[in-house]
């Protein structure tokens, strides 16, 4: 017996390590999936369990122009933002991977601030300077603020991604009479597809689900689906057609994480 | 001739982002005269003054301060048997796992927030299930507990993924190999992953403090407005209250208040690390 039990021992810390791995992920995911069953209760407001499930709200989210309107704005800036994030961060990671500049280390520093400095206090700065520039409740001010928040994991991304492509394939395309735009579009550009594919994907969603930025700079006319859900939150409550939304945006976002991990590794990129 | 590849995103971030620091240690010297939104002119440190003669605020910051630290010890203890099993246990398991992870970090935080809500409220699941049960309900929404409890959830990424990432340098076997050798699974934790795992903590303690003590839209809706945080009162001050110059200089005490503990912790890791090397 005494020789037993270091064996039962270990399947017993071994069984309790699971268990603990699967109370920590089921405290990840609740809120999303509590998120997505009150999107499919029929009342007004949502309580447990729930009465009757119905569609209900994802016909109301379906109608609702001012909803409409608030998404096409959130969407607009993400997709603006993301194209400048992802063009900007690739060429400055490609300029630090392929060259190694001097004060490399200053330079990451700062492309990577906006991931280590708290945003709530940029935000607090930058809505004043908005405000003495004018770009408080534009369209240029909003996209401006998204790409810089962004650009970080961009950069990040495809550090990593360039990395990875043997410089080797570069200069044998140059040796064989390729001009630089052709070895960028032929060889590096494909190449890099992948990495450039999860920063979109980022980039998109950063920016789209950013509220701590968004909250104090939008204004009334370009106002993002974040901002109106939090003010909305903060006075009324919860309007349950917000709640078909939010688990429409989870779907994607579980969707694009199953799907980018298939296919493209998304766990080991970033 | 990387100039041209580097100049677009640096100088967006330099200017964008990095300026407005600096902007903001200069208004939180000026004053706004009542009712106004126009600065006076003159620097003076009333704004510090305030902060410091107003215990509220002081309150708040050190509220704020005890939730940070809250949520990183209890995320860090969650986190580490995590981390372990995704390297060590999960096989083909572990990219989907880890891209699970990954979800809460872009979803922001509101909808989280809002799943919240309907998780923790008086009528939410964890209720309706204990009335169902015949249980005793408990109020989650507007206390600090409900509040840490959103906190963990939202940041526990941010501490999982360094450890992952150190844990992925360090052999698998080790619970094994000292196992065999009859040391049980704690005195290895203790004795040898905590020490070679300090890197991947200190990164994820740090992550998680910093995202904690500034987050404002998790404090605010599980709060139900009735807690005080750094984030809160910052994002009234400045969105609805409109002292900039008093926001401002909330904004450079947080800053400061952060700065100041992350310096005493990388000085602190490389002093223990320091410690080891020497026989």
């Amino acid at each position: 017996m005494t020789a037993r039990s270091p064996h039962t021992g270990a399947a017993l810390v071994r069984a309790g390590h699971l268990v603990w791995v699967t109370l920590a992920y089921i405290l990840l995911l609740a809120p999303i999936a509590v998120l997505i069953l009150a999107s499919f209760d029929n009342g007004n407001f949502f309580r447990f369990p729930p009465q009757q499930l119905s569609f209900r709200w994802y016909e109301a989210a379906a109608t609702s122009r001012e909803y409409r309107s608030a998404l096409s704005i959130s969407a607009l800036v993400a997709v603006l933002s993301a194209c400048m994030a992802v063009v900007a961060g690739s060429l400055a990671a490609y300029g630090l991977v392929r060259y190694r500049p001097r004060g490399v280390r200053i330079i990451e520093a700062v492309l990577l601030a906006p991931l280590v400095l708290p945003l709530i206090v940029w935000a607090v700065a930058l809505m004043q300077i908005y405000a003495a520039l004018g770009l408080t409740g534009t369209l240029t001010g909003l996209v401006l603020a998204h790409t810089v928040i962004t650009l970080p994991y961009v950069v990040r991304i495809m550090h990593a991604t360039f990395d990875r492509i043997d410089p080797a394939l570069e200069a044998a395309a140059i040796s064989l009479g390729a001009r630089p735009f052709d070895v960028a579009r032929r060889v590096i550009v494909p190449l890099a597809l992948p990495g450039l594919l999860t920063s979109a994907a980022f980039s998109l969603l950063v920016s789209f689900n950013d509220v701590i930025v968004s909250a104090l700079i939008a204004g009334g006319r370009w106002m993002t689906f974040p901002v109106r859900l939090y003010s909305q939150l903060r006075g009324q409550g919860v309007d349950p057609t917000t709640l078909a939304i939010g688990a429409g945006i989870i779907a994607i976002i579980l969707f694009a994480a199953v799907v980018g991990e298939l296919t493209m590794k998304w766990s080991r990129q970033v | 001739m990387p100039l041209p590849f580097l100049l677009p995103a640096f100088t967006l971030s330099a200017l964008v982002f990095l300026a407005p620091f600096v902007w903001l240690a200069g208004t939180s010297l000026r004053v706004q005269a009542e009712g106004s939104l126009l600065l006076s002119d003159g620097v003076s440190l009333s704004n510090y003054r305030r902060l410091f003669a107003d215990p509220f605020f002081l309150e708040v910051l050190l509220r704020t301060l005890l939730y940070s630290v809250g949520t990183t010890l209890i995320s860090l203890l969650i986190a580490l048997p995590v981390a372990r099993f995704l390297v060590t246990r999960a096989g083909r398991m572990k990219g989907i796992l880890l891209a699970l992870m990954l979800v809460p970090l872009v979803s922001g935080a509101l909808l989280p927030s809002l799943g919240m809500l309907h998780l923790m409220g008086p009528l939410g699941v964890v209720n309706g299930a204990a009335r169902l049960l015949g249980l005793p309900t408990v109020k989650l929404l507007g206390t600090p507990t409900g509040i840490l409890i959103g906190l963990v959830q939202s940041f526990l990424p941010l501490m999982v993924l360094p450890l992952v990432n150190t844990f992925a340098r360090l052999p698998l076997d080790l619970e094994q190999a000292a196992a065999s050798l009859g040391a049980p699974a704690l005195a290895v934790w203790r004795r040898v992953i905590l020490p070679l795992a300090m890197p991947g903590i200190v990164a994820g303690a740090v992550l998680v403090f910093c995202a904690a003590f500034t987050s404002f839209v998790t404090p605010q809706i599980l709060g139900q407005g009735h807690i005080a945080t750094f984030g809160t009162v910052a994002y009234q001050q400045a969105g609805q209250v409109l002292d900039w110059p008093f926001a401002s200089a909330l904004a450079v005490l947080a800053l400061v208040m952060i700065g100041l503990l992350q310096a005493a912790v990388s000085i602190g890791s490389r002093l223990a690390r320091r410690r080891e090397v020497r026989p």
